[in-house]
């Protein structure tokens, strides 16, 4: 496992007061929090930062990383000596939320809920629940997919010491999910203490970007770029759909930016969307003679005014 | 690390399956009950239901808790402040969402 620097991940000096912390993750978090940033990195800088905050901003784990991490430097192999962590009760509340699925083995092998020792022996309660993203192909909504997913469950073996379980899970996808929908999957979070239950797993869906396709909600887009001819005289096509080859009829006169919905050819559900082909006209170059005696034939038989909306 | 064998399994779309009652919520993004109240009373979350034993929250609600949550505890933004945020998420989204439908121009 390889150390982590969080102070290197939230942009302070070792010595910062946790108010400089603070100001730091903010500024940070803002700028790459998913739902905020169009940064494809986002993702994972924002769980970096999520999990170095985790450390940095409660004074007794920020102390007990510090006593540990001195000698290392980001990226060096690490193992955490043995009994790192006697003399510190990690008693805040965020500790509750023990392995987060999220966080990385390294934080884990540090304040994972094995590392805080025989907290809550005798104790029963249910596990807590987890959450995380799975990145699917449209083409996986349209049919139903399976995939498979590794989380990471810190263990403790017979000597106390702590290593890393990684379990997987074959997921069935089904057919006819949305982006930004959740899978539960019932007891596959955190185990639970004692004779609790486990919890469950949460997993939000989100569609990889498509080359051709755009979706929204349960309707899907997509561009058809015509030829000037084809728009203003009509034409019949075959274009393709994430299910495979349709034909469609664009009527004549058809501007760009008209949009021809192909009814319940979105993504399938008991109320399924729609795929709406949204016209370009593509200009094609005039290079040859022949090519610019055709421009010259459309100036002359055209009283067209491509200006005439404008003023002045 | 070791590995243990691979399990399948089936999850549920709790969007469409599992309607989340208040407790299963606020277990679900791990909020204290006080907040989530709190923010169903200033309208970021809308559950079907008079009394918070009746609340039933769709999938949509447990983004918007999560979202609501890192707002208050990590940037400790106040109510009003959440709900504001919240709309202005919205806002983007369906922005967003007007910009797909036209695609890149």
């Amino acid at each position: 496992m390889k150390f982590k620097d969080y102070y290197e991940v939230v942009g302070v000096p070792r010595d910062a007061t946790q108010d400089d912390i603070k100001r730091a993750y903010r500024k940070l978090a803002r700028k790459y929090h998913p739902d905020v940033s169009r940064d494809p990195e986002a993702d994972v800088r924002f769980k970096e930062l999520g999990e170095a905050y985790a450390v940095l901003k409660d004074p007794e784990k920020r102390a007990a990383y510090d006593q540990v991490g001195s000698q290392w430097k980001a990226g060096q192999d690490f193992q955490p000596p043995p009994g790192w962590d006697a003399g510190f009760e990690f008693s805040g509340r965020d500790f509750g939320s023990g392995a987060d699925p999220t966080h990385s083995d390294f934080f884990e092998a540090l304040f994972g809920r094995q590392a805080r020792g025989g907290q809550g022996r005798g104790m029963h309660a249910r596990g807590q629940d987890h959450h995380a993203k799975v990145l699917i192909d449209l083409e996986d909504a349209y049919r139903g997919a399976q995939r498979s997913i590794s989380l990471r469950m810190p263990v403790s073996d017979e000597h106390g010491r702590i290593a890393i379980q990684e379990r997987k899970l074959d997921v069935r996808i089904p057919k006819g999910i949305r982006a930004g929908q959740h899978l539960r999957l019932a007891g596959q979070g955190e185990p639970g203490l004692g004779k609790g239950p486990p919890g469950d797993l949460f997993l939000e869906i989100e569609f990889k970007p498509h080359a051709q396709f755009r979706i929204v909600g349960p309707d899907v887009y997509m561009d058809l770029p015509l030829a000037p001819w084809e728009a203003a005289l009509g034409c019949s096509l075959t274009v393709p759909t994430p299910e495979g080859t349709v034909q469609l009829t664009v009527p004549a006169g058809s501007a760009a930016g008209r949009q021809l919905r192909l009814k319940g050819k979105g993504i399938p559900g008991k109320i399924p969307g729609d795929l709406y082909a949204v016209l370009t006209i593509a200009l094609p170059p005039a290079v040859s003679e022949n090519e610019k005696d055709a421009y010259r034939a459309m100036a002359q038989a055209f009283d067209f005014n491509a200006r005439a909306l404008m003023k002045g | 690390m070791s590995k243990t064998e691979i399990q399948s399994i089936h999850g549920l779309i709790v969007e469409e399956e599992i309607p989340l009652t208040l407790e299963e919520l606020c277990r679900a993004c791990c909020a204290p009950q006080e907040n989530v109240v709190a923010w169903v009373v200033e309208g970021v979350l809308e559950p079907l239901g008079e009394t918070p034993q009746d609340w039933r929250f769709t999938g949509a609600s447990l983004h918007r808790a999560r979202l609501a949550l890192w707002l208050t505890r990590d940037l400790e933004i106040n109510l009003p402040g959440v709900a504001l945020a919240l709309d202005l998420f919205d806002e983007i989204a369906a922005l967003q969402a007007h910009q797909q439908r036209l695609g890149p121009r």
